[in-house]
């Protein structure tokens, strides 16, 4: 193997780069002092315990953890259906249809989070919890079609042929043979998911309402009218959650084949 | 007759989802929305575009994203190179410290840069330290400030879809043009880059419509000062309650998205041919 010293140099800087502010949040959080500083004036746990004290937050957390989860399900539920019928079903429209199920990607989130604030929220008087779960539905709807539509394209649909031919319905073939094939794509499926809905803001915005708002929507307003750490000690709690779910990830189904899609 | 059956049952709630969730409204606003006062979206689209307010936020919004854009190329593809070269163990792990932080929020992203980017921050503490700088120096809510956090934001998508394209290249082919006699970068000029091309297009790609549509980190970083396309969305949308322009703005927001899509989607296609 031939060294690349100036590869190996581009790569440092670039990991530094991508890594380093992260990481720098973790002492800022311990600050004994008022505001975000580097490097600390002293350490202090003060901040985590202002964090876990402050009722917006917590009251934002059960939101987030409630839409991730239901959105995430309802995803699963909804496109994993139709990615049987794009995957196994040959029909007129099927390009078209897939090409549907894929295209909320396209759009840019804060334009979707607007239009559900509209049409949802203010015309037809849908509240923020029911905007919030049927817009992170259609955010997560694509990965749940492409992620499990991979790990379908992989198998043989002999399998099942086979099973139907040996005197299985369709049901049972269903559930003894093409839905054990696609678990690693559902497993896959839904870290992803969790986290894209549990991380995003742009959708979140402005579908919000009374003590109804998730936590990443509800840090970005504490950061508009304060300096103090209390942000980074959440964030340092938030990286810390990370870090489990990417090594359970990796026992699981692999970290990078789940995240490099 | 039974499977056309099942075929629609197993479609219709993704579909009725996505015309109720997606389809209608998003059309709806873009087009039509209902209007508190009586001015229509493509009348105050009109009017947005020919205010030079907007011009200089569209202008600036572009102008980011290319920057952002360059700098991913650069610095993302050398790394997506070097992770497709080097033996196994080094290779998981350095792909997975690149893809790591696409699994945080963008707010805890962007958010230590508050602390690197500041007027008491590192860089402005760095510089003074070193009699580079007199007094402290604000780097917050400025275009650089914009454009470190986004490329910051974007690098893992260019490095993930550079690699995943480049670990298709067949080493052996370099290897080949070498033995031939060419030099390291001539093989990586006119063997690798070709075939490499289409993913580093959909790579661009991603970061450029990702900092044009990007929220969190021009409202953390860029102020009142640096506005986007998609903070001045957020202030028609929320601040003043002027909605045809927040949906002008979104449609203009759209079409830039949709445009640069395209092109690359026509040009992967034809670099792949090469």
């Amino acid at each position: 193997m031939r060294r690349r010293p100036v590869l190996w140099g581009l790569a440092a800087l670039a990991l530094l780069f991508l890594l380093g502010p992260i990481l720098l949040m973790v002492p800022v959080a311990f600050s004994s002092g008022d505001t975000i500083e580097f490097p600390p004036p002293g350490l202090s746990t003060r901040w985590f315990e202002q964090a876990l004290d402050y009722q917006p937050f917590l009251d934002a957390l059960r939101t987030s953890l409630l839409v991730a989860g239901g959105a995430t399900l309802l995803a699963l539920l909804i496109g994993v259906p139709a990615t049987l019928v794009i995957q196994r079903y040959r029909f007129p429209g099927r390009k078209a249809i897939e090409t549907l199920f894929l295209s909320p990607v396209i759009v840019p989130e804060l334009v979707l989070g607007f239009a559900l604030f509209q049409q949802l929220m203010v015309t037809l008087r849908i509240t923020a919890l029911g905007a919030l779960l049927i817009g992170h539905t259609v955010l997560l709807l694509p990965y749940a079609v492409r992620v499990t539509g991979a790990s379908l394209a992989m198998s043989d649909p002999a399998l099942e042929e086979a099973a139907r031919g040996l005197g299985a319905g369709p049901v049972r073939a269903f559930f003894r043979i093409t839905l054990p094939v696609m678990t690693p794509g559902i497993v896959a499926a839904s870290v992803l998911s969790l986290l894209t809905s549990f991380n995003n803001v742009p959708l979140s915005l402005l579908l919000t309402g009374p003590g109804m708002s998730t936590l990443p929507v509800e840090m970005l307003r504490y950061v508009e009218f304060s300096f103090d750490p209390v942000v980074a000690a959440v964030s340092t709690l938030l990286l810390g959650i990370t870090v489990v779910v990417a090594l359970v990830t990796e026992r699981l189904v692999g970290f990078n084949k789940v995240f490099s899609q | 007759m039974s499977r056309k059956v099942t075929v629609g049952l197993l479609l219709v709630p993704g579909l009725a989802l996505l015309v109720f969730g997606f389809l209608y409204p998003f059309i709806t606003t873009l087009f039509a929305p209902p209007t508190i006062e009586d001015t229509s979206v493509l009348g105050r689209l009109g009017e947005l575009v020919g205010d030079s307010f907007v011009l200089t936020v569209a202008a600036r919004t572009i102008r980011v994203a290319v920057v952002v854009t360059v700098v991913c190329l650069v610095f993302g593809f050398p790394v997506a190179y070097l992770i497709s070269r080097v033996p196994a163990r080094w290779r998981g792990l350095l792909l997975a410290m690149s893809i790591f932080p696409l699994l945080l929020s963008n707010v805890v992203r962007t958010y230590s840069w508050l602390v690197i980017l500041g007027r008491n921050g590192l860089i402005s503490q760095a510089l003074v330290a070193l009699g580079l700088a007199d007094e402290p120096v604000q780097l917050l809510y400025t275009e650089l400030a914009l454009v470190i956090g986004l490329a910051q934001l974007f690098m893992p998508m260019m490095i993930v879809t550079s690699y995943s394209s480049l670990s298709q290249v067949d080493f052996r082919l370099e290897e080949a043009a070498r033995g031939l006699g060419a030099s390291a970068g001539r093989a990586f000029r006119r063997v690798v880059l070709p075939l490499a091309l289409p993913g580093v297009l959909v790579g661009a790609t991603l970061v450029f419509a990702g900092s044009v549509t990007a929220f969190t980190t021009p409202m953390l970083l860029g102020g009142t000062q640096n506005r986007t396309l998609a903070t001045l969305l957020y202030e028609y949308a929320n601040v003043k309650l002027d909605w045809a322009a927040a949906s002008a703005v979104a449609l203009i927001m759209t079409v830039i998205v949709l445009v640069v899509s395209a092109v690359t989607t026509r040009l992967s296609g034809k670099a792949k041919v090469v």
